[in-house]
């Protein structure tokens, strides 16, 4: 068959067509690049317009503070007088503990379910699938209620311990991977005398760098990116997260546009660079999910 | 196999305390919610005083009471919208982005982008983009000659527009999980199909479509459930309005929840979600096992 093929290829008529689709390709991707892209490109262009010159008519295709000495006047602002380094810090620590939390309790889970057995294992993982789906919304106001009577708000605690305990993506996750991690590997260190927390912690976890790094980047990115419990949990300005303090500028300065999308540019920031490094481990993530969820 | 089963390596409890993280999130912020949820929902409760009970009058209101009938019909509306674009854009830009090309990995990427990006910050830059008067895609139009609208301020034209920024912002995760499955289907498929001159639209109706038909239906039941994710961007951008025509039942459940507090109402709407919600779960379990038998079994 191959060798029925090669000559078909090589034959100029199919090059050809070859050649011009790859430029019909070419075309689309760039349009589609161009409609991805332009928010974000506005998005940093407007950050540079003055309180006037973001209101001018026509549209500034050129930010007027631009390559001037007041450049960065906007992002000073954003800095110094509405203390926007408390707000990216503040979403760093809450992603960062929650993430890391959702990582321990879906790995350990993840390993019970993949290499131990034990009375309603099948029963138990299958209500955790069950729930997977249920958007956080919809268990919202038990929730609320529940984080009132343990005396919980204004605080991190309902922002971090929920995504602490819950993840079921990354419970699958693991489960799968754990399961299909080689016997003899735990049958070298049993025999060596390790304890179920020694197999996990020396044997299994090593093994198991890619997945916690993909989770970890993928439960960062969703905490960070969280909206719902911090504008119903935090009331305090220095606790504010950075989403909840963009949608508060939003509707204490809604005519300050500059402002607002430099703060947009400001919150975005972390988490685009983050993906820029980071982006094989995201896709790796949801690819599986696709394939396997 | 045989020594697995032989070789005692841990005790019974030890299961228990490598899942106790997970089942007190399971039984805490999962399964007591959804049964929280039923009870108030029953009910009529502000929060200060004792509930009342109503039965089920809450149900009733919902799906009797006109203004929350638009409410149901604007959720309809945005997960329709959602849904169908986020599959059409997500198997096209997974076709545009399945070649071996220069530079592919970076227009990947950048679909991606918006992915990873806040619902806050898509919602205020897009807000800043369609804005009636000072928008940059209203000045886009002028060139042409179309007088564009307030696409967020008129009462027929936010909701598709909001859906639509939603899809913008969605479709790249769609495209990557239709190029996990595009490139599943084996390639000598579409070998056999070259070797019998197949044309492109032969190949995508022939090949593509038939096998990524088990695929699609599952990445459809995972876009509807998505679809009602929808609270960030409407808060961000609309707040529900003009005239509640951007009001979803998620976001009926913040309202009624946590503005006007009446949360055994809240509840009722919260309590219809999940129970949508459920139906497409077990859908998905049910095709799946379905589909999984003959290769397993």
């Amino acid at each position: 068959m191959k060798v029925a093929i090669l000559p078909g290829i090589r034959d100029g008529r199919i090059y050809r067509r070859q050649r011009a689709s790859n430029a019909w390709r070419y075309l689309f991707l760039a349009l589609v690049a161009a409609v991805m892209v332009f928010p974000f490109f506005w998005m940093i262009a407007n950050s540079f317009n003055s309180k006037q010159g973001i209101l001018s008519l026509p549209p500034n295709l050129v930010p007027d503070r631009l390559f001037t000495p007041e450049m960065f006047l906007n992002y000073q602002e954003v800095f110094g007088d509405y203390n926007f380094g408390r707000y990216l810090w503040n979403s760093l620590f809450v992603a960062s503990l929650a993430s890391l939390g959702q990582v321990i309790t879906c790995a350990t889970a993840g390993f019970a379910f993949g290499k131990m057995r034990f009375p309603g294992r099948n029963l138990i993982f299958g209500i955790i699938l069950a729930t997977m789906m249920i958007p956080t919304h919809a268990t919202i106001i038990p929730e609320y209620i529940l984080m009132f009577r343990l005396g919980w708000m204004n605080s991190y605690l309902p922002l971090i311990v929920p995504s602490f305990l819950i993840g079921t993506f990354g419970t699958f996750l693991f489960k799968v991977f754990f399961e299909n991690a080689p016997m003899s590997l735990l049958e070298a260190s049993v025999i060596d005398g390790a304890s179920p927390g020694q197999v996990f912690s020396l044997v299994f976890v090593p093994l198991a760098r890619g997945a916690i790094v993909t989770l970890l980047i993928i439960a960062f990115m969703n905490n960070w990116n969280d909206l719902l419990r911090p504008v119903l949990y935090i009331t305090s300005r220095e606790l504010m997260t950075s989403t909840l303090a963009l949608t508060q500028f939003q509707s204490q300065y809604s005519t300050e546009w500059n402002l607002l999308i430099t703060g947009a540019v400001v919150s975005t920031t972390p988490l685009l660079v983050m993906y820029a490094f980071l982006q094989g481990y995201i896709i790796e993530g949801v690819s599986h999910l696709g394939s396997k969820g | 196999m045989g020594f697995q089963a032989k070789l005692r390596w841990y005790r019974w409890y030890h299961p228990w305390l490598f899942l106790a993280l997970a089942l007190v999130g399971l039984v805490v912020f999962r399964l007591y919610p959804i049964v929280a949820a039923l009870r108030y929902s029953f009910t009529a409760w502000d929060i200060m005083n004792e509930p009342v009970w109503l039965g089920l009058d809450n149900y009733r209101t919902i799906v009797s009471d006109p203004r929350y009938l638009s409410i149901v019909n604007n959720t309809i509306w945005f997960s329709a919208i959602y849904t169908v674009g986020v599959m059409v854009l997500g198997l096209a830009l997974a076709m545009l982005l399945n070649a071996r090309l220069k530079g592919i990995t970076v227009f990947r990427a950048l679909t991606y982008a918006p992915v990873v990006t806040s619902a806050v910050a898509v919602g205020i830059v897009w807000s800043w983009i369609l804005s009636g008067r000072y928008g940059i895609l209203n000045h886009f139009l002028e060139l042409f000659g179309i007088d564009g609208p307030h696409w967020l301020g008129e009462s027929n034209l936010a909701l598709p527009t909001v859906a639509t920024v939603q899809v913008w912002k969605m479709a790249g995760y769609y495209m990557t999980i239709f190029l996990a499955g595009l490139q599943e289907i084996p390639r000598n498929l579409y070998e056999a199909a070259d070797i019998d001159g197949a044309t492109g639209s032969q190949k995508f109706r022939s090949v593509t479509l038939p096998m990524l038909a088990p695929f699609t239906f599952f990445v459809l039941i995972i876009a509807v459930v998505d679809s009602f994710n929808n609270f960030e961007i409407i808060y961000s951008m609309t707040r529900g309005g003009p005239n509640e025509t951007t009001t979803t039942m998620v976001y009926s459940v913040f309202l009624n929840g946590f503005v006007f507090y009446r949360v055994g109402f809240g509840a009722a709407v919260a309590f219809v979600l999940m129970s949508i919600v459920g139906v497409f779960t077990a859908i998905n379990f049910w095709m799946r096992r379905r589909w999984a038998e003959p290769v397993e079994s």
